[in-house]
């Protein structure tokens, strides 16, 4: 009888233990995977993030590496962004009133896609950066010049990422680029078979051609002109010639309309400033034609440049001829 | 009798396996929120860090734009008009365009004890925009405050020292001003 309860007890001790152990190796595995799958969407998803912190971190980065870059009161500056590896830049402009540049950076992928998604843009009010809309390369070459209309009104920031080649361009452009040291800009013979071709006056196998059609008050013809790119066309003055070689079309006339806005502020600022300076006895002229002078720059567009030019040129002869000057 | 024993050891397994499952959960929920909280932090104050180097690095450029400068072939010198103008109402429609919490001008010399906003008499500092941000953190730099005059027939240029300050949002109570 004792026997038999054994035997009983056996089977069905045998029987719960196949089943424990069943159940156990299912629950196991179910749990052990979930927790896998979880872990290892977990660390994809915290990759994704920190790329994506990474890239945003760059883009913000180059708004504040280009600020010692900028032209400030010299002629111009020349400095070099370098990344560790092939980096994507998108250059969104945004006109009306101050305007933007978002900038946004994208890092290249060894997983999936060829490149990470872009980081969070960086909104640069301040600066006017010329470029095309889409930089690739991992050394980037900044080129700052300011931009007199007739007074300084900004500096404006040339981005580039490619190999430029000037042909035929004028001494004034050639000592510029020479004395800037500006690395990826040969003038004259060129060595960089694969660089873009910039040809001054027109040519053969051109890139882009740049007209000067300066006539009165120049140093040079191409003190303004146009330059044509393919079917692209723009109008420029003064160093707005570099923006026009250097940027795309959308990026180069959004940001020469934010640029008239800033002059139309300025001429405001100088307006009020012309009342300050009368009170103590500094009586200027200039009030009626700076109120003038910002009406007509407040909405204009790359295309209005040539004429505003001469308004401008009259405008800063009539300053210089005040005994206090405004600028 | 036996079935029951072995059922009831059986349940209790389950339950030791539930509750041992629950508390992975759990430990890993802690561990996530601990690695959020971490990753949270360090992009704070990344984001802080890349602040206080846009405000150090803006001072120079801040004082060099044509609205405030003095003359634009001259470093750190700014236009007293052009601070009397921007803190009145031509500073609207600026909002965005300053990389800066708050900028403030302030006259150095005399010394002062009470802060003063300028235009008014004894005035000692232009306020020439303010966002409106609590916790900031203030870097400053000296530059020369000028204005062209006209005294005894004849013109000039009169500067006094002054002090650019500029702003940056920070978290929680950490501010404290750094020259």
């Amino acid at each position: 009888m004792k026997r038999g309860r054994l035997k009983i007890f056996t089977f069905f001790s045998q029987a719960q233990k196949r089943g424990q152990f069943n159940f156990v190796w299912i629950f196991a595995i179910l749990a052990g995977g979930a927790i896998l799958v979880l872990a290892i969407y977990g660390a994809m998803q915290t990759g994704d993030v920190m790329k994506l912190e990474s890239n945003t971190e760059a883009g913000k980065s180059i708004s504040i590496l280009t600020d010692p870059l900028q032209a400030g009161f010299a002629e111009g500056s020349f400095g070099t962004i370098s990344f560790r590896d092939n980096t994507r830049i998108n250059n969104f402009c945004y006109d009306g009133g101050v305007g933007k540049n978002d900038i946004s950076v994208s890092t290249r992928s060894n997983i999936g896609t060829e490149w990470n998604s872009p980081g969070e843009p960086s909104s640069i009010y301040n600066k006017y950066i010329f470029s095309e809309d889409r930089l690739e390369g991992s050394d980037y070459y900044v080129f700052s010049k300011s931009f007199d209309f007739p007074y300084k009104v900004a500096d404006l920031i040339f981005l580039m990422s490619e190999s430029y080649c000037f042909l035929n361009a004028p001494n004034e452009v050639e000592d510029e680029i020479v004395g800037l040291g500006i690395k990826n800009i040969e003038v004259g013979e060129c060595e960089d078979i694969g660089a873009e071709r910039v040809c001054f006056g027109g040519g053969s196998d051109c890139d882009v051609i740049v007209y000067g059609s300066c006539s009165s008050n120049c140093e040079s013809i191409y003190d303004s002109g146009k330059v044509v790119k393919g079917s692209e066309e723009m109008s420029y003055v003064g160093s707005l010639m570099y923006g026009a070689i250097f940027s795309s079309e959308d990026i180069y006339n959004c940001n020469v309309e934010r640029l008239m806005f800033r002059t139309s502020k300025v001429a405001k600022v100088f307006s009020e400033k012309v009342d300050l300076m009368g009170a103590r006895g500094c009586d200027s002229n200039l009030k009626g034609d700076l109120v003038s002078w910002s009406g007509m720059t407040g909405n204009s567009s790359s295309d209005g440049l040539a004429s505003l030019r001469s308004a401008g040129n009259s405008l800063d002869r009539k300053n210089s001829r005040e005994i206090c000057g405004v600028w | 009798m036996w079935s029951v024993v072995v059922e009831k050891r059986g349940q209790m397994k389950i339950m030791q396996m539930a509750f041992m499952i629950i508390g992975v959960f759990f430990f890993f929920v802690l561990v996530g929120l601990f690695f959020l909280n971490f990753m949270i932090g360090d992009v704070q104050s990344g984001a802080y860090e890349l602040q206080k180097r846009q405000a150090i690095s803006s001072l120079e450029m801040i004082a060099g734009m044509n609205e405030l400068s003095f003359d634009s072939r001259e470093s750190m010198m700014l236009d007293e008009d052009k601070l009397m103008v921007m803190s009145g109402g031509l500073g609207d429609g600026y909002e965005d365009f300053w990389p800066v919490a708050s900028l403030r001008v302030y006259k150095v010399y005399p010394t002062f004890s009470e802060e003063k906003k300028c235009p008014g008499i004894d005035c000692n500092y232009y306020d020439i925009y303010d966002s409106g941000q609590v916790d900031v953190v203030t870097y400053s730099s000296f530059v020369s405050i000028c204005k062209r005059v006209k005294e005894f027939g004849h013109i000039y240029d009169k500067c006094e020292i002054g002090k650019i300050v500029a702003g940056v949002k920070i978290r929680g109570s950490e501010a404290v001003n750094e020259d």
